[in-house]
């Protein structure tokens, strides 16, 4: 009696898709706690939490953003390669909207000081941001229309944006780097209540896209869009208009974390913001188990995936590994995450699993 | 009326373990079987080829034509049974062997590259070299001259293939077949589907032709007319069984029909006894109505009305346009001409939304393709056209879900260990009573059934054929379409006859098997 | 007549891309020269060869790949990669063939793998060449952080410098006249040699057999019996030969090496296969279009260059632009051979496939109708301005970099500059050299001309406060340095103030260096007085 119910949960629990990014993420830790003394310690400074584990996510922020929008993105049986791009256009917008002055050629002295002054900003500070997000939403929606309406390939439909991306967001500042003074806004990426603000925004983008995909229908239907398309359509799916929301909700993400990146930066940095991010996030929610050619789901198992990202990256530098030596572990570990997520060997696990059941 | 003839004397006489020489023969499949996790494709199938004959493959759905020649050609191994191939048996190890073997196959997608030259496609991997590289000008030649000689074809070896019509793509692979291994069988797997009559027609010719040059050609088609111009022998197949393989010349149109779809002739009498009268409570008014409604190339222009609490029975063989009626009836395609009336409104969005919001569900032929969606759960897939109408919105609740998904599982027998197993694990035949709980679901005033009992055990066909009844006791009406022509006169009121895509007649009340086979079979009988 | 000219052009439909390509080169070629007398000198031309021959021997490589329908993220890392392992390797002495040999054979090492990994283990040619490319550029920081030079290397100094001249427009006798390099020799060769692979082996044609269909290709060449899984490690292997090749074109260009060259290169090969009439679903497309898209894109540089106003950025979204038309064109193409086989089977099409159809290709064509206006105007209201010939520019990247004055500096605090602000680079290889003294003077330095300004004292105090608000004395402020991209600028900035010095370097583009080192830069930058030329 007992033995069978504990492998029903041993089964149900390789089964579920948290499962392996879990092991993932486990297995990091694990060798952190064996190779870097003290990478757990967690101190408190001012009230606020500090350490290792709060340094991976809250440097995991920004992908874990683009995380959330990449996952609806490729459960669609699509791939957003501009987000990147987006990244760079709104943190563009965000500066020119706070400091348009940069753009001047001759400027009286007195506006000169008011430029570097930490307390002003053209725009309100809500204004920038919601401007901000609506330019990243029309981004969206353009690569949207190309793929849904447009029925171009969507690795092709967002190359094009992020190859003009960058080229739109140096357009808007006229090729200058602008940099932020604003206190307010660097609060975004940098500010500390107790944990780190960025995660909060983390929080609340993962609450509202899980309403939207699990409390209504719209997350069903991606997975049956991306599963099967023509049964969905068969069975009343209008899937032109799925797939055009989960891009516009992926350029809206991108917006986000265009703004905390930015913020972390106070720079608006046209020409590196975002660079190779994309990849990290298409990374990222392969690590969370969706597989690319479309289906089900897990926007949690997605943001441990950047988690586990960030991880690597975290314990390489603790360990003492240097930085250049970072992107060629990466590099193996995309292989590594690539074989073990294949078919034959996960199949392979549930297959032992569920046969001790028997 | 002529008198029951039985099958297995007289006229349409069997070759199983006849006087013919073995050396008549170059292919000799025995006793051939072979199993599919929870189907039996093919059980105990005997096909004998003879040399330079022509010989065709018939049946309905789910026959194992295909299955059968999978296995010829080394795709898939048989279970038990031996191949012998000109005296020698064979073990047919992948389909490159199959050709190395002289058997070649032309399937119905083509299978060659359209974006390669026809000269290319018939000869990359052996193209003719000079010094090294490909000699463009002495390839092009040899394929003209291939073409001209052996298949009467001139055509400009040098464009796309794509460029083509599927007619001509099929000769270019018919071509490649013959050019490689030099053939000695060739199996054209259903080549007439998208030729028209002239190309129809060209086909046979060079059919013909290499037919004269010794070349043994498996044909497997569903068009009767052509079967009866083009074919020596014909081989039936129902349901994973070999029925008989008979002389062209020998079998009448109506008795080949009756052993592809229907009993055999004696119990023809009987099958008409049994009928429900459950027509009493038939309505007046239309509640779809089409006039003249038609889509070029998929169904000419037919009329047809439905009534509140009738069954109509649609019968005919494959390909005669069945499953394109119900697809533009739901809005899948959209027809070009004439109208579509439900509920006396005119329709003018064709979509299945649309038609989901109208209160019409088709229950779609290919399960596969057009039915489950796998990776979801079963629940799911049963909620899902009801929660496509609702919108994104209206989302039904957890509790909602399972008891909707629990009522069908339960209604219709679905085996399942619970509603959140991914249909992907059920067997065929529960996978379709799931699609058809999905379309339930919707609550639907008018039905569309295109084969609902395919892959489903005999005492659930009955059970899915008396809930049909009810429903339209109930007053929904509803469309049955299947192949097996007695569960169409036993559920349906009206029962209406399409053949090589057209509306034949309607019959209505009582009529008798033979008589819709007659319809089925046209001209002669 | 009109049924005439549709077959005409049914028949050779396969060609519009390729000739929509070539018009469109020669258009913009005609036009450039209409607006700017100096484009109409042959060797500006040949000029566009010279600086992109590693850009057109990379996107050989891609053609090919992208012709069996799939893609190689990793032709940057590769081109990086072998930058550096070249310059390492000479730093050590080794013969420059011995190197270039080697580095070849490096490149067709990691393709050959990437391409097994795509044959055999069926893992996605995005992710297989991605993680390629990450772990190619891996590499190059295993080798060195910093870029290396390859300085007084005679065999790279004969490739680079040699000017082959051209026949009929040069008089050798005296060495002068229109040239072209070496490496734009090579890549041409490399043309043809590609162009001889794809149209006359066995190879090449398996290679167009492969891809295109939507994967449906691929199964038939396998029923078919072609040897499609050797064919792809292959073709993958010639494209990481190229990529390397391409690299070590590059090495010679910029005679260095560094891990950060060519990032992002490889969308600049995807967008001249393209552009050059290749379809990205495989099986169309021919390799002597990938000229014409690599002509498209040194054309458009060479036009923002003369017209001067317009900023580099704009290449970028000129490009985009085009990349969409050409894909629009592709998507109506393969849509209408769609419809008209569909059309055979069952009928005509709706009429709403076609219109919406046409609204993609018409809305895409609109598009960039309006940006190639957009810039005419533009340009034509800044050559009439303009007016006289703008010099013929030797090269579209690296330009010689100034050296920094870091004595000078020396000099200009010992006189008492609480700041001494030195800018070096950018686009036009400047070196600028500002110091700010206490009475509020600032001087500036360009090597050509100085500059002078006045503030009050009191404005450099509030300037002295805010740096040292900014933490400038303390840990948190740290040098950080790479080498500079093209258009990138490297800073040095020694602050002077109650008895402390402290100077701390800092470069654009690296994202490693403190914040509020670029808040203060920024602060310095808004009050020194700029020179009259560059921004």
């Amino acid at each position: 009696m007992s033995k069978s119910k504990s492998s029903f949960t041993l089964s149900k629990i390789t089964g579920s898709s948290l499962f392996f990014p879990f092991v993932a993420l486990a297995l990091i830790l694990l060798f952190d706690l064996i190779a870097v003394p003290g990478f757990f310690r967690i101190s408190t400074r001012e009230g606020n939490l500090y350490g290792n584990l709060i340094d991976i996510v809250r440097n995991a922020s920004t992908v874990s953003l683009l995380a959330i929008g990449m996952t609806l993105v490729i459960a669609t049986g699509g791939v957003d390669l501009s987000v990147g791009a987006v990244m760079a256009i709104a943190a563009s917008v965000a500066a020119i909207l706070m400091n348009p002055y940069v753009l001047a050629t001759e400027l009286p002295p007195h506006i000169l000081k008011f430029m570097s002054d930490p307390n002003f900003t053209y725009q309100p500070l809500w204004v920038v941001i919601l401007v901000t997000l609506i330019v990243a939403t029309i981004c969206g929606l353009w690569n949207g229309l190309l793929v849904a309406y447009g029925k171009i390939q969507p690795m092709v439909a967002t190359l094009i944006l992020m190859y003009a991306g960058r080229g739109i967001a140096q357009l808007i500042t006229n090729g200058v780097r602008i940099q932020i003074f604003y206190e307010p806004y660097a609060f975004i990426g940098q500010g500390w209540i107790i944990l780190p603000f960025s995660l909060y925004i983390v929080a609340i983008v993962f609450v509202i896209a899980w309403l939207l995909t699990r409390k209504t229908a719209i997350g069903m239907f991606i997975e049956s869009v991306g599963t099967n398309s023509r049964s969905s359509f068969f069975s009343g799916i209008n899937e032109k208009r799925i797939k055009l929301l989960a891009y516009t909700f992926c350029g809206l993400c991108a917006g986000i974390a265009g703004l905390v990146a930015s913020s972390n930066i106070k720079t608006s940095d046209a020409f590196n913001l975002g660079v190779t991010k994309e990849l990290d996030a298409i990374l990222a929610v392969v690590i969370g188990g969706t597989l690319m050619s479309g289906g089900r789901f897990s926007l949690l198992a997605s943001i441990v995936g950047a988690w586990v990202i960030q991880a690597i990256t975290t314990s390489m530098y603790a360990v003492g590994v240097p930085a250049f030596a970072l992107q060629a572990i990466k590099g193996v570990v995309v292989i590594f995450v690539i074989l073990l997520y294949s078919e034959q060997v996960r199949g392979f696990v549930q297959r032992i699993t569920a046969q001790k059941e028997a | 009326m002529r008198p029951p003839v039985d099958c297995d004397d007289t006229l349409g006489q069997t070759v199983r373990g006849s006087m013919m020489s073995d050396n008549d023969y170059i292919v000799e499949m025995k006793g051939i079987d072979k199993a599919f996790p929870g189907v039996q494709a093919l059980s105990k199938v005997d096909f004998f080829l003879k040399r330079g004959e022509i010989h065709a493959i018939v049946g309905e759905n789910g026959a194992g034509k295909s299955t059968l020649i999978k296995v010829l050609t080394g795709v898939e191994k048989q279970d038990t049974g031996r191949i012998t191939l000109d005296g020698k048996e064979i073990t047919v190890k992948s389909p490159l062997h199959a050709q190395e073997l002289g058997i070649s196959t032309v399937y119905q997608e083509i299978n060659l590259c359209p974006n390669l030259s026809v000269a290319e496609n018939i000869l990359i991997g052996r193209e003719p070299r000079r010094l090294g590289s490909v000699n463009w000008k002495a390839m092009n030649a040899q394929a003209k001259e291939f073409l001209l000689q052996r298949l009467n074809i001139d055509i400009d070896v040098t464009q796309k293939l794509g460029s083509y019509p599927v007619a001509i793509q099929q000769m270019a692979a018919i071509a490649r077949a013959l050019e490689i291994s030099s053939a000695r069988i060739l199996i054209l797997d259903e080549p007439t589907s998208s030729l028209d009559v002239h190309e129809t027609a060209q086909l046979f010719q060079v059919m013909r032709k290499l037919k004269s040059e010794g070349v043994a050609i498996i044909f497997i088609t569903h068009f009767i007319d052509q079967v009866y111009e083009i074919s020596d022998r014909i081989t039936v197949l129902r349901n994973g069984s070999l029925v008989g393989t008979f002389e062209t010349v020998g079998i009448p149109r109506l008795e080949l029909i009756a052993k592809m779809i229907g009993r055999s002739l004696t119990e023809l009498d009987e099958m008409s006894k049994i009928k429900l009268e459950s027509g009493k409570h038939i309505r007046g008014e239309a509640l779809l109505q089409a006039e003249g409604l038609g889509l070029t190339g998929a169904i000419e222009p037919f009329d047809l009305a439905l009534h509140a609490g009738e069954v109509l029975g649609i019968a005919g063989l494959l390909g005669s346009g069945r499953t394109e009626i119900a697809q533009v009836l739901f809005g899948v395609e959209k027809p070009d001409s004439g109208t579509l009336e439900i509920d006396e409104k005119e329709v003018k969005r064709f979509s299945p939304l649309a038609s989901i919001g109208r209160g019409v569900a088709l229950c779609p032929e290919d399960r596969k393709e057009a039915g489950i969606v796998d990776d979801l759960t079963v629940r799911e897939n049963i909620i899902l056209a009801l929660q496509a109408n609702r919108g994104w919105f209206r989302y039904l609740s957890m509790q909602q879900q399972h008891e909707i998904a629990d009522r069908y599982i339960e209604l219709l027998n679905i085996a399942t260990p619970s509603a959140d197993q991914p249909v992907k694990n059920l067997s065929g035949g529960n996978q379709q009573k799931v699609i058809l709980a999905r379309w339930l679901a919707t609550n639907p005033q008018i039905l569309i059934l295109d084969e609902p009992t395919r892959g489903i055990d005999v005492g659930a066909k009955a059970e899915i054929q008396k809930l049909v009844l009810s429903l339209a006791e109930e007053g929904k009406a509803c469309v049955f379409i299947s192949s097996e022509l007695e569960e169409v006169l036993r559920t349906s009121h009206r029962i209406m006859v399409l053949r090589d895509r057209e509306k034949v007649t309607e019959f209505s009340g009582e009529v008798d098997e033979q008589e819709i086979m007659q319809a089925i079979a046209g001209s002669e009988s | 007549m009109m049924r005439k000219i549709g077959t005409l052009v049914s028949n050779f439909q396969r060609f519009i891309p390729l000739t929509a390509t070539a018009v469109l080169v020669s258009v913009a070629y005609g036009v450039g020269a209409i607006l700017y007398p100096g484009m109409r000198d042959p060797q500006v031309f040949l000029n566009i060869f010279r600086n992109n021959s590693y850009y057109l021997i990379s996107a050989i490589g891609m053609t090919f790949v992208i012709l069996t329908g799939g893609i190689d993220l990793s032709v940057s890392g590769v081109m990086a990669l072998t930058t550096v392992a070249a310059a390492a390797l000479l730093r050590e002495g080794w013969n420059a063939w011995l190197v270039i040999l080697l580095m070849l054979v490096m490149g067709m090492a990691l393709g050959a793998v990437m391409g097994s990994f795509i044959a055999y283990l069926k893992v996605q040619p995005f992710i297989a060449t991605l993680a390629g490319m990450w772990f190619a550029r891996g590499m190059c920081f295993f080798i060195s952080d910093d870029a290396i030079a390859i300085s007084n290397n005679r065999i790279y100094t004969i490739l680079g410098q040699t000017r082959i001249l051209i026949p009929g427009l040069s008089d050798p006798v005296a060495q002068v006249g229109d040239f072209v390099s070496i490496s734009a020799v090579v890549g041409m060769l490399l043309l043809v040699v590609a162009i001889y692979i794809a149209q006359y082996t066995r190879f090449g044609r398996t290679m167009y057999a492969i891809g295109g269909n939507e994967g449906r290709n691929e199964i038939s060449a396998q029923l078919m019996g072609l040897p499609v899984n050797t064919t792809k490690v292959l073709v993958y292997t010639f494209s990481g030969f190229c990529s390397a090749l391409a690299g070590v074109a590059l090495s010679i260009f910029v005679l260095s090496g560094h891990g950060l060259y060519a990032n992002g290169f490889e969308l600049d090969a995807i967008a001249a296969v393209v552009i050059g009439g290749t379809m990205l679903t495989g099986g169309e497309g021919y390799v002597f279009g990938t000229l014409f898209g690599v002509l498209v894109l040194g054309i458009t540089q060479t036009l923002i260059q003369f017209n001067g106003s317009l900023s580099s950025w704009w290449t970028r979204i000129v490009i985009a632009a085009l990349l969409l038309m050409f894909i629009g064109v592709q998507s109506f193409l393969a849509a209408r051979k769609g419809r008209r086989r569909r059309a055979k089977e069952a009928g005509a099409p709706s009429a709403a496939t076609r219109r919406r159809r046409l609204l993609a290709f018409g809305g895409s064509g609109a598009v960039v109708l309006v940006i190639v206006a957009l810039i005419v105007v533009n340009v034509i209201q800044n050559s009439a301005g303009d007016g006289s010939d703008v010099g013929i520019p030797t090269t579209t990247s690296a330009c010689e970099l100034q050296p920094y004055r870091r004595d000078m500096a020396a000099e200009f605090v010992e006189d008492g500059a609480v700041v001494v602000y030195e800018r070096n680079g950018g686009p036009h290889c400047i070196d600028e050299l500002y110091a700010i003294y206490p009475d509020g003077r600032i001087v500036g330095d360009d090597g050509v001309n100085t500059v002078e300004k006045q503030i009050t004292p009191e404005e450099v105090d509030t300037l002295l406060a805010g740096i040292i608000g900014y933490r400038w004395f303390t840990d948190e402020m740290y040098d950080t340095w790479h080498t500079p991209c093209g258009q990138c600028y490297g800073y040095y900035l020694t602050v002077s103030y109650d008895g402390q010095e402290k100077t701390v370097k800092g470069v654009d583009g690296g994202t490693d260096a403190p914040a509020d080192y670029w808040q203060i830069i920024s602060l310095v930058k808004g009050i020194v007085p700029k020179f009259t030329a560059a921004p």
